[in-house]
Protein backbone atom coordinates (compact mmCIF):
# COMPACT_ATOMS: atom_id res chain seq x y z
CA UNK A 1 0.00 0.00 0.00
CA UNK A 2 1.34 3.39 -0.95
CA UNK A 3 1.48 5.93 1.89
CA UNK A 4 -0.83 8.63 0.52
CA UNK A 5 -1.52 11.72 2.67
CA UNK A 6 -5.02 10.48 3.53
CA UNK A 7 -3.76 7.07 4.58
CA UNK A 8 -1.06 8.64 6.74
CA UNK A 9 -3.75 10.80 8.35
CA UNK A 10 -5.94 7.81 9.09
CA UNK A 11 -2.93 5.91 10.45
CA UNK A 12 -2.13 8.88 12.67
CA UNK A 13 -5.63 8.80 14.19
CA UNK A 14 -5.43 5.03 14.58
CA UNK A 15 -2.12 5.42 16.39
CA UNK A 16 -3.83 7.69 18.94
CA UNK A 17 -6.59 5.15 19.44
CA UNK A 18 -4.06 2.35 19.94
CA UNK A 19 -2.06 4.40 22.43
CA UNK A 20 -5.19 5.26 24.40
CA UNK A 21 -6.27 1.61 24.43
CA UNK A 22 -2.84 0.46 25.64
CA UNK A 23 -2.93 3.15 28.31
CA UNK A 24 -6.42 2.13 29.40
CA UNK A 25 -5.46 -1.53 29.49
CA UNK A 26 -2.22 -0.85 31.41
CA UNK A 27 -3.95 1.40 33.96
CA UNK A 28 -6.57 -1.26 34.69
CA UNK A 29 -4.45 -4.36 34.26
CA UNK A 30 -1.64 -3.24 36.55
CA UNK A 31 -4.14 -1.77 38.98
CA UNK A 32 -2.39 1.59 39.00
CA UNK A 33 -3.88 4.06 41.41
CA UNK A 34 -5.64 6.84 39.56
CA UNK A 35 -3.62 9.14 41.80
CA UNK A 36 -0.52 8.19 39.75
CA UNK A 37 -1.85 7.46 36.29
CA UNK A 38 -5.62 7.60 35.78
CA UNK A 39 -7.03 5.63 32.86
CA UNK A 40 -8.21 7.64 29.82
CA UNK A 41 -11.81 6.71 30.62
CA UNK A 42 -11.44 8.24 34.10
CA UNK A 43 -9.91 11.40 32.62
CA UNK A 44 -12.67 11.64 30.03
CA UNK A 45 -15.24 11.38 32.79
CA UNK A 46 -13.55 14.13 34.81
CA UNK A 47 -13.40 16.28 31.68
CA UNK A 48 -17.06 15.70 30.90
CA UNK A 49 -18.15 16.37 34.47
CA UNK A 50 -16.19 19.63 34.59
CA UNK A 51 -17.57 20.84 31.27
CA UNK A 52 -21.17 19.73 31.90
CA UNK A 53 -21.34 21.17 35.39
CA UNK A 54 -19.91 24.46 34.16
CA UNK A 55 -17.01 24.21 36.57
CA UNK A 56 -14.35 24.64 33.87
CA UNK A 57 -15.89 27.50 31.93
CA UNK A 58 -14.91 30.49 34.14
CA UNK A 59 -11.35 29.12 34.20
CA UNK A 60 -11.24 28.70 30.42
CA UNK A 61 -12.62 32.21 30.00
CA UNK A 62 -10.06 33.57 32.41
CA UNK A 63 -7.07 31.91 30.73
CA UNK A 64 -8.45 32.72 27.29
CA UNK A 65 -8.86 36.41 28.01
CA UNK A 66 -5.44 36.66 29.67
CA UNK A 67 -3.95 34.92 26.68
CA UNK A 68 -5.64 37.22 24.16
CA UNK A 69 -5.01 40.42 26.13
CA UNK A 70 -1.35 39.55 26.71
CA UNK A 71 -0.93 38.50 23.10
CA UNK A 72 -2.51 41.70 21.78
CA UNK A 73 -0.52 44.03 24.04
CA UNK A 74 2.77 42.18 23.59
CA UNK A 75 2.42 41.86 19.83
CA UNK A 76 1.43 45.49 19.32
CA UNK A 77 4.32 46.75 21.43
CA UNK A 78 6.72 44.28 19.82
CA UNK A 79 5.60 45.26 16.34
CA UNK A 80 5.84 48.96 17.13
CA UNK A 81 9.32 48.67 18.61
CA UNK A 82 10.44 46.50 15.71
CA UNK A 83 9.31 49.13 13.21
CA UNK A 84 10.88 51.96 15.24
CA UNK A 85 14.18 50.14 15.55
CA UNK A 86 14.23 49.15 11.87
CA UNK A 87 13.61 52.75 10.82
CA UNK A 88 16.00 54.50 13.20
CA UNK A 89 19.62 53.48 13.28
CA UNK A 90 20.15 55.58 16.42
CA UNK A 91 17.36 53.81 18.27
CA UNK A 92 18.66 50.45 17.11
CA UNK A 93 22.20 51.15 18.34
CA UNK A 94 20.87 52.58 21.58
CA UNK A 95 18.43 49.81 22.50
CA UNK A 96 19.83 46.66 20.91
CA UNK A 97 22.21 45.77 23.80
CA UNK A 98 19.34 46.06 26.29
CA UNK A 99 17.03 44.04 24.11
CA UNK A 100 19.59 41.25 23.82
CA UNK A 101 20.18 41.31 27.58
CA UNK A 102 16.50 41.18 28.44
CA UNK A 103 16.09 38.33 25.93
CA UNK A 104 18.34 36.04 27.96
CA UNK A 105 16.69 36.85 31.30
CA UNK A 106 14.16 34.05 31.90
CA UNK A 107 10.95 36.06 31.79
CA UNK A 108 8.95 33.62 33.91
CA UNK A 109 11.42 34.18 36.74
CA UNK A 110 10.07 37.74 36.90
CA UNK A 111 6.59 36.56 37.86
CA UNK A 112 7.10 36.91 41.64
CA UNK A 113 8.24 40.49 41.05
CA UNK A 114 5.15 41.23 38.95
CA UNK A 115 2.96 39.92 41.77
CA UNK A 116 4.62 42.50 44.02
CA UNK A 117 4.06 45.23 41.45
CA UNK A 118 0.69 44.39 39.91
CA UNK A 119 -0.88 42.23 42.59
CA UNK A 120 -2.12 38.67 42.63
CA UNK A 121 -4.44 38.02 39.70
CA UNK A 122 -5.13 38.78 36.10
CA UNK A 123 -2.92 41.85 35.60
CA UNK A 124 0.31 40.05 36.51
CA UNK A 125 -0.50 37.18 34.16
CA UNK A 126 -1.35 39.54 31.30
CA UNK A 127 1.91 41.43 31.87
CA UNK A 128 4.03 38.28 31.80
CA UNK A 129 2.22 37.01 28.70
CA UNK A 130 2.72 40.34 26.94
CA UNK A 131 6.39 40.38 27.88
CA UNK A 132 6.89 36.90 26.45
CA UNK A 133 5.08 37.79 23.20
CA UNK A 134 7.00 41.04 22.80
CA UNK A 135 10.35 39.58 21.75
CA UNK A 136 9.48 37.26 18.87
CA UNK A 137 7.32 39.97 17.31
CA UNK A 138 9.95 42.67 17.74
CA UNK A 139 12.77 40.51 16.40
CA UNK A 140 10.88 39.24 13.39
CA UNK A 141 9.55 42.69 12.54
CA UNK A 142 13.05 44.13 12.77
CA UNK A 143 14.61 41.43 10.55
CA UNK A 144 11.66 41.45 8.16
CA UNK A 145 11.93 45.18 7.57
CA UNK A 146 15.70 45.07 7.23
CA UNK A 147 15.72 42.28 4.68
CA UNK A 148 13.96 44.22 1.96
CA UNK A 149 15.48 43.58 -1.46
CA UNK A 150 17.85 46.52 -2.22
CA UNK A 151 16.65 46.66 -5.83
CA UNK A 152 13.10 47.27 -4.65
CA UNK A 153 14.35 50.03 -2.37
CA UNK A 154 16.11 51.59 -5.37
CA UNK A 155 12.91 51.25 -7.35
CA UNK A 156 11.01 53.20 -4.69
CA UNK A 157 13.77 55.83 -4.66
CA UNK A 158 13.57 56.09 -8.44
CA UNK A 159 9.82 56.61 -8.18
CA UNK A 160 10.27 59.38 -5.66
CA UNK A 161 8.51 57.55 -2.82
CA UNK A 162 8.53 59.24 0.59
CA UNK A 163 9.92 57.48 3.64
CA UNK A 164 6.40 56.82 4.87
CA UNK A 165 5.37 55.34 1.53
CA UNK A 166 8.47 53.16 1.46
CA UNK A 167 7.60 51.86 4.92
CA UNK A 168 3.90 51.31 4.34
CA UNK A 169 3.93 50.18 0.73
CA UNK A 170 7.22 48.31 0.49
CA UNK A 171 8.86 47.38 3.78
CA UNK A 172 5.81 46.24 5.75
CA UNK A 173 4.30 44.16 2.94
CA UNK A 174 7.63 42.51 2.13
CA UNK A 175 8.26 41.89 5.84
CA UNK A 176 4.78 40.44 6.37
CA UNK A 177 5.76 36.75 6.05
CA UNK A 178 8.48 37.22 8.65
CA UNK A 179 6.19 39.24 10.96
CA UNK A 180 3.51 36.56 10.78
CA UNK A 181 6.09 33.85 11.54
CA UNK A 182 6.91 35.89 14.66
CA UNK A 183 3.22 35.98 15.54
CA UNK A 184 3.04 32.20 15.28
CA UNK A 185 5.93 31.84 17.74
CA UNK A 186 4.35 34.44 20.04
CA UNK A 187 1.02 32.56 20.14
CA UNK A 188 2.66 29.35 21.35
CA UNK A 189 4.75 31.19 23.93
CA UNK A 190 1.73 33.20 25.08
CA UNK A 191 -0.06 30.07 26.24
CA UNK A 192 2.99 28.98 28.22
CA UNK A 193 3.17 32.47 29.72
CA UNK A 194 -0.48 32.57 30.69
CA UNK A 195 -0.59 29.08 32.23
CA UNK A 196 2.70 29.31 34.10
CA UNK A 197 1.77 32.83 35.20
CA UNK A 198 -1.39 31.40 36.72
CA UNK A 199 0.61 28.71 38.52
CA UNK A 200 1.95 31.30 40.88
CA UNK A 201 0.03 34.47 40.32
CA UNK A 202 -3.69 33.64 40.20
CA UNK A 203 -6.48 31.68 41.81
CA UNK A 204 -8.49 31.49 38.61
CA UNK A 205 -7.63 30.06 35.21
CA UNK A 206 -6.46 26.70 33.92
CA UNK A 207 -2.97 27.11 35.37
CA UNK A 208 -4.41 27.80 38.81
CA UNK A 209 -6.64 24.76 38.37
CA UNK A 210 -3.62 22.53 37.71
CA UNK A 211 -2.06 23.72 40.97
CA UNK A 212 -5.37 23.32 42.82
CA UNK A 213 -5.81 19.74 41.56
CA UNK A 214 -2.29 19.00 42.70
CA UNK A 215 -3.22 20.31 46.14
CA UNK A 216 -6.29 18.06 46.36
CA UNK A 217 -4.40 15.14 44.78
CA UNK A 218 -7.08 14.95 42.08
CA UNK A 219 -4.90 13.63 39.27
CA UNK A 220 -7.78 12.89 36.84
CA UNK A 221 -8.82 16.55 37.14
CA UNK A 222 -5.24 17.62 36.47
CA UNK A 223 -5.14 15.51 33.29
CA UNK A 224 -8.50 16.89 32.23
CA UNK A 225 -7.17 20.44 32.62
CA UNK A 226 -4.03 19.53 30.65
CA UNK A 227 -6.29 18.31 27.86
CA UNK A 228 -8.14 21.63 27.97
CA UNK A 229 -4.88 23.61 27.85
CA UNK A 230 -3.71 21.60 24.85
CA UNK A 231 -7.05 22.11 23.12
CA UNK A 232 -6.85 25.86 23.75
CA UNK A 233 -3.31 25.89 22.33
CA UNK A 234 -4.35 23.95 19.22
CA UNK A 235 -7.30 26.23 18.66
CA UNK A 236 -5.37 29.48 18.82
CA UNK A 237 -2.39 28.07 16.88
CA UNK A 238 -4.58 26.86 14.03
CA UNK A 239 -6.49 30.13 14.01
CA UNK A 240 -3.16 31.93 13.59
CA UNK A 241 -2.13 29.56 10.82
CA UNK A 242 -5.41 30.21 9.01
CA UNK A 243 -4.98 33.99 9.28
CA UNK A 244 -1.40 33.68 8.06
CA UNK A 245 -2.37 31.53 5.11
CA UNK A 246 -5.12 33.96 4.16
CA UNK A 247 -2.92 37.06 4.41
CA UNK A 248 -0.09 35.46 2.46
CA UNK A 249 -2.29 34.17 -0.34
CA UNK A 250 -0.88 36.58 -2.97
CA UNK A 251 2.64 35.62 -1.93
CA UNK A 252 2.09 31.90 -2.38
CA UNK A 253 -0.66 31.54 -4.97
CA UNK A 254 0.76 29.92 -8.05
CA UNK A 255 -2.14 29.25 -10.38
CA UNK B 1 23.33 69.70 -27.15
CA UNK B 2 22.95 65.98 -26.57
CA UNK B 3 19.92 64.43 -24.92
CA UNK B 4 22.00 62.68 -22.26
CA UNK B 5 25.68 63.39 -21.84
CA UNK B 6 28.39 62.02 -19.59
CA UNK B 7 31.28 64.47 -19.26
CA UNK B 8 34.50 63.17 -17.70
CA UNK B 9 32.48 61.19 -15.19
CA UNK B 10 34.21 59.27 -12.40
CA UNK B 11 32.75 57.42 -9.44
CA UNK B 12 34.53 55.86 -6.47
CA UNK B 13 33.36 54.27 -3.27
CA UNK B 14 35.52 55.77 -0.49
CA UNK B 15 38.68 53.72 0.04
CA UNK B 16 38.36 51.73 -3.20
CA UNK B 17 39.80 52.16 -6.70
CA UNK B 18 37.44 54.01 -9.04
CA UNK B 19 34.50 51.93 -10.28
CA UNK B 20 33.98 54.20 -13.25
CA UNK B 21 36.35 56.81 -14.70
CA UNK B 22 36.87 59.14 -17.63
CA UNK B 23 33.48 58.44 -19.12
CA UNK B 24 32.53 60.69 -22.00
CA UNK B 25 29.41 59.62 -23.81
CA UNK B 26 26.56 61.31 -25.61
CA UNK B 27 23.17 59.92 -26.47
CA UNK B 28 20.90 61.73 -28.91
CA UNK B 29 17.15 61.84 -28.58
CA UNK B 30 15.45 58.61 -29.66
CA UNK B 31 18.66 56.60 -29.89
CA UNK B 32 19.17 53.14 -28.42
CA UNK B 33 22.57 52.64 -26.84
CA UNK B 34 23.99 49.49 -25.25
CA UNK B 35 26.74 49.28 -22.67
CA UNK B 36 28.51 45.92 -22.82
CA UNK B 37 31.30 44.52 -20.72
CA UNK B 38 32.27 41.71 -18.42
CA UNK B 39 30.83 41.39 -14.95
CA UNK B 40 32.25 43.99 -12.61
CA UNK B 41 33.40 46.38 -15.34
CA UNK B 42 31.30 49.20 -13.91
CA UNK B 43 28.44 49.19 -16.41
CA UNK B 44 25.70 48.98 -13.78
CA UNK B 45 27.37 51.81 -11.86
CA UNK B 46 27.40 53.92 -15.03
CA UNK B 47 23.68 53.26 -15.41
CA UNK B 48 22.93 54.17 -11.79
CA UNK B 49 24.87 57.40 -12.28
CA UNK B 50 22.67 58.22 -15.27
CA UNK B 51 19.61 57.46 -13.16
CA UNK B 52 20.72 59.78 -10.38
CA UNK B 53 20.76 56.87 -7.91
CA UNK B 54 24.48 57.60 -7.48
CA UNK B 55 26.22 60.98 -7.77
CA UNK B 56 29.51 61.21 -9.69
CA UNK B 57 32.62 62.21 -7.74
CA UNK B 58 33.99 63.97 -10.80
CA UNK B 59 32.53 65.32 -14.00
CA UNK B 60 28.85 65.83 -14.73
CA UNK B 61 25.92 64.03 -16.25
CA UNK B 62 23.34 66.15 -18.00
CA UNK B 63 19.88 65.33 -19.26
CA UNK B 64 18.54 68.00 -21.64
CA UNK B 65 21.59 70.05 -20.58
CA UNK B 66 20.58 69.98 -16.91
CA UNK B 67 22.48 68.07 -14.23
CA UNK B 68 20.96 64.79 -13.10
CA UNK B 69 20.73 65.29 -9.34
CA UNK B 70 18.05 62.88 -8.29
CA UNK B 71 15.79 60.29 -9.92
CA UNK B 72 12.66 61.75 -11.48
CA UNK B 73 9.61 60.86 -13.54
CA UNK B 74 11.36 61.61 -16.86
CA UNK B 75 13.39 58.43 -16.20
CA UNK B 76 12.20 54.86 -16.41
CA UNK B 77 14.38 52.18 -14.86
CA UNK B 78 14.21 48.42 -15.36
CA UNK B 79 16.23 46.28 -12.96
CA UNK B 80 18.00 42.94 -13.41
CA UNK B 81 15.10 41.15 -11.75
CA UNK B 82 11.52 42.23 -12.45
CA UNK B 83 11.21 43.62 -8.86
CA UNK B 84 7.42 43.34 -8.96
CA UNK B 85 5.56 43.67 -5.66
CA UNK B 86 4.11 40.21 -5.18
CA UNK B 87 1.30 41.45 -2.91
CA UNK B 88 -0.10 43.64 -5.71
CA UNK B 89 -1.92 42.41 -8.77
CA UNK B 90 -0.28 42.93 -12.16
CA UNK B 91 -2.36 46.00 -12.97
CA UNK B 92 -1.49 47.63 -9.63
CA UNK B 93 2.17 46.84 -10.22
CA UNK B 94 2.06 48.67 -13.54
CA UNK B 95 0.30 51.60 -11.85
CA UNK B 96 2.79 51.75 -8.95
CA UNK B 97 4.65 54.84 -10.27
CA UNK B 98 1.29 56.62 -10.52
CA UNK B 99 -0.18 55.43 -7.22
CA UNK B 100 2.88 56.67 -5.32
CA UNK B 101 1.99 60.17 -6.53
CA UNK B 102 -1.80 60.10 -6.40
CA UNK B 103 -4.78 57.79 -6.71
CA UNK B 104 -4.76 56.51 -10.33
CA UNK B 105 -7.56 57.98 -12.46
CA UNK B 106 -9.56 56.01 -15.00
CA UNK B 107 -7.42 57.43 -17.79
CA UNK B 108 -4.27 56.06 -16.18
CA UNK B 109 -5.90 52.70 -15.56
CA UNK B 110 -6.86 52.57 -19.23
CA UNK B 111 -3.31 53.40 -20.20
CA UNK B 112 -1.95 50.63 -17.99
CA UNK B 113 -4.38 48.16 -19.57
CA UNK B 114 -3.35 49.34 -23.01
CA UNK B 115 0.34 48.84 -22.19
CA UNK B 116 -0.41 45.34 -20.91
CA UNK B 117 -2.38 44.63 -24.07
CA UNK B 118 0.52 45.76 -26.26
CA UNK B 119 2.73 43.32 -24.38
CA UNK B 120 0.20 40.49 -24.71
CA UNK B 121 -0.73 40.46 -21.03
CA UNK B 122 -4.28 41.87 -21.00
CA UNK B 123 -5.70 38.64 -19.57
CA UNK B 124 -3.21 38.70 -16.69
CA UNK B 125 -4.09 42.15 -15.30
CA UNK B 126 -5.89 40.60 -12.32
CA UNK B 127 -3.25 37.99 -11.52
CA UNK B 128 -0.50 38.17 -8.93
CA UNK B 129 3.13 38.29 -10.15
CA UNK B 130 3.85 34.82 -8.74
CA UNK B 131 1.30 33.41 -11.17
CA UNK B 132 3.27 34.66 -14.18
CA UNK B 133 6.26 33.18 -15.99
CA UNK B 134 9.65 34.92 -15.89
CA UNK B 135 9.16 36.44 -19.34
CA UNK B 136 5.71 37.75 -18.41
CA UNK B 137 7.09 39.29 -15.22
CA UNK B 138 9.78 41.06 -17.26
CA UNK B 139 7.06 42.42 -19.54
CA UNK B 140 5.13 43.75 -16.54
CA UNK B 141 8.31 45.45 -15.32
CA UNK B 142 8.68 47.05 -18.75
CA UNK B 143 5.07 48.25 -18.71
CA UNK B 144 5.63 49.74 -15.24
CA UNK B 145 8.72 51.59 -16.48
CA UNK B 146 6.74 53.03 -19.41
CA UNK B 147 3.54 54.08 -17.62
CA UNK B 148 4.77 57.62 -16.91
CA UNK B 149 5.95 57.97 -20.53
CA UNK B 150 9.60 58.61 -19.61
CA UNK B 151 11.77 60.21 -22.26
CA UNK B 152 14.73 58.11 -21.11
CA UNK B 153 14.63 54.42 -20.29
CA UNK B 154 17.53 52.88 -18.37
CA UNK B 155 17.75 49.12 -18.35
CA UNK B 156 20.11 46.93 -16.34
CA UNK B 157 20.39 43.46 -17.92
CA UNK B 158 16.60 43.08 -17.71
CA UNK B 159 16.45 39.89 -19.78
CA UNK B 160 19.54 38.13 -18.43
CA UNK B 161 17.60 35.46 -16.54
CA UNK B 162 15.33 34.47 -19.43
CA UNK B 163 15.67 31.63 -21.92
CA UNK B 164 16.97 32.50 -25.40
CA UNK B 165 13.68 32.50 -27.28
CA UNK B 166 11.75 34.46 -24.65
CA UNK B 167 14.61 36.94 -24.57
CA UNK B 168 14.43 37.47 -28.33
CA UNK B 169 10.66 38.04 -28.13
CA UNK B 170 11.17 40.59 -25.40
CA UNK B 171 13.89 42.34 -27.38
CA UNK B 172 11.46 42.76 -30.27
CA UNK B 173 8.73 44.01 -27.92
CA UNK B 174 11.14 46.48 -26.37
CA UNK B 175 12.32 47.84 -29.73
CA UNK B 176 8.72 48.19 -30.87
CA UNK B 177 7.54 49.96 -27.70
CA UNK B 178 10.46 52.38 -27.69
CA UNK B 179 10.33 53.18 -31.39
CA UNK B 180 6.63 53.97 -31.29
CA UNK B 181 7.17 56.33 -28.35
CA UNK B 182 10.49 57.83 -29.44
CA UNK B 183 12.00 56.74 -26.12
CA UNK B 184 15.75 57.08 -25.69
CA UNK B 185 17.29 53.97 -24.17
CA UNK B 186 20.52 53.14 -22.38
CA UNK B 187 20.67 49.37 -22.04
CA UNK B 188 23.28 47.45 -20.05
CA UNK B 189 24.04 43.85 -20.99
CA UNK B 190 26.85 41.33 -21.10
CA UNK B 191 25.31 39.57 -24.09
CA UNK B 192 27.03 40.68 -27.30
CA UNK B 193 24.30 39.50 -29.69
CA UNK B 194 21.65 41.26 -27.58
CA UNK B 195 23.64 44.50 -27.65
CA UNK B 196 24.17 44.41 -31.42
CA UNK B 197 20.54 43.47 -32.14
CA UNK B 198 19.11 46.28 -30.04
CA UNK B 199 21.55 49.13 -30.38
CA UNK B 200 22.27 52.04 -32.64
CA UNK B 201 25.57 52.33 -30.82
CA UNK B 202 27.45 49.96 -28.55
CA UNK B 203 29.88 51.16 -25.89
CA UNK B 204 32.33 48.50 -24.73
CA UNK B 205 33.36 48.97 -21.11
CA UNK B 206 36.41 47.59 -19.39
CA UNK B 207 37.63 48.32 -15.87
CA UNK B 208 35.42 51.35 -15.49
CA UNK B 209 36.25 52.93 -18.82
CA UNK B 210 34.56 52.99 -22.20
CA UNK B 211 37.19 51.44 -24.45
CA UNK B 212 35.34 51.22 -27.77
CA UNK B 213 32.48 52.96 -29.53
CA UNK B 214 30.85 50.81 -32.19
CA UNK B 215 28.10 52.12 -34.43
CA UNK B 216 25.61 49.47 -35.55
CA UNK B 217 24.32 50.56 -38.95
CA UNK B 218 22.20 47.48 -39.63
CA UNK B 219 18.88 48.71 -41.06
CA UNK B 220 15.74 48.73 -38.94
CA UNK B 221 13.32 47.24 -38.14
CA UNK B 222 15.45 44.24 -37.29
CA UNK B 223 13.94 40.79 -37.41
CA UNK B 224 14.92 37.23 -36.63
CA UNK B 225 16.62 36.95 -40.03
CA UNK B 226 18.82 39.90 -39.02
CA UNK B 227 20.32 37.68 -36.35
CA UNK B 228 21.69 35.33 -38.99
CA UNK B 229 22.92 37.96 -41.45
CA UNK B 230 26.57 38.52 -42.29
CA UNK B 231 26.48 42.19 -41.26
CA UNK B 232 25.09 41.24 -37.84
CA UNK B 233 27.76 38.63 -37.26
CA UNK B 234 30.47 41.03 -38.37
CA UNK B 235 29.30 43.57 -35.78
CA UNK B 236 29.19 40.90 -33.08
CA UNK B 237 32.72 39.85 -33.95
CA UNK B 238 33.81 43.47 -33.73
CA UNK B 239 32.33 43.86 -30.23
CA UNK B 240 33.82 40.55 -29.16
CA UNK B 241 37.24 41.59 -30.44
CA UNK B 242 36.96 44.89 -28.54
CA UNK B 243 36.14 43.01 -25.33
CA UNK B 244 39.02 40.56 -25.80
CA UNK B 245 41.61 43.19 -26.60
CA UNK B 246 40.46 45.68 -24.03
CA UNK B 247 42.93 44.69 -21.30
CA UNK B 248 45.92 45.43 -23.53
CA UNK B 249 44.74 48.67 -25.04
CA UNK B 250 42.75 50.32 -22.21
CA UNK B 251 42.23 53.41 -24.26
CA UNK B 252 39.47 55.00 -26.21
CA UNK B 253 39.60 53.78 -29.80
CA UNK B 254 38.69 56.88 -31.67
Amino acid sequence: MKPTPTRIRVASVLLLAVLLLVWEWAARGFGLSSLVLPAPSVIAKALWNGLASGYFWPHIRSTGSELLAGLAIGCLLGFGSGVAMAESQVLRGLLMPYVVTSQVVPKLALMPLFIVWFGFGMTSTVVITALICFFPLMENTLTGLQQVDPQRLELFRMLGATRRQTLLRLKLPSGLPSILAGLRIAVVLALVGAVVGEFIGANRGLGALVIASQGTMDTPLMFAVLVLISALGMLIYHATLAIEKWLLLPYTKLS
Amino acid sequence: MSFLSFQQVAFTYPGWPPVVRDIDWNIEQGEFHCLVGRSGCGKTTALKLAAGLLRPNEGRIALHGKDVLAPGPELGFVFQSPTLLEWHKVLDNVLLPVSLQHRPGSQEVDKARQLLAQLGLESHAGHYPRQLSGGQQSRVALARALILEPSLLLMDEPFAALDAITREELQDDLLHMCRSRGTTVLFVTHDIAEAVYLADRVAVMHRGQIVRDIRVDIPKPRTTSTRYSAAFNARCAQVREAMDNAPASERLAA
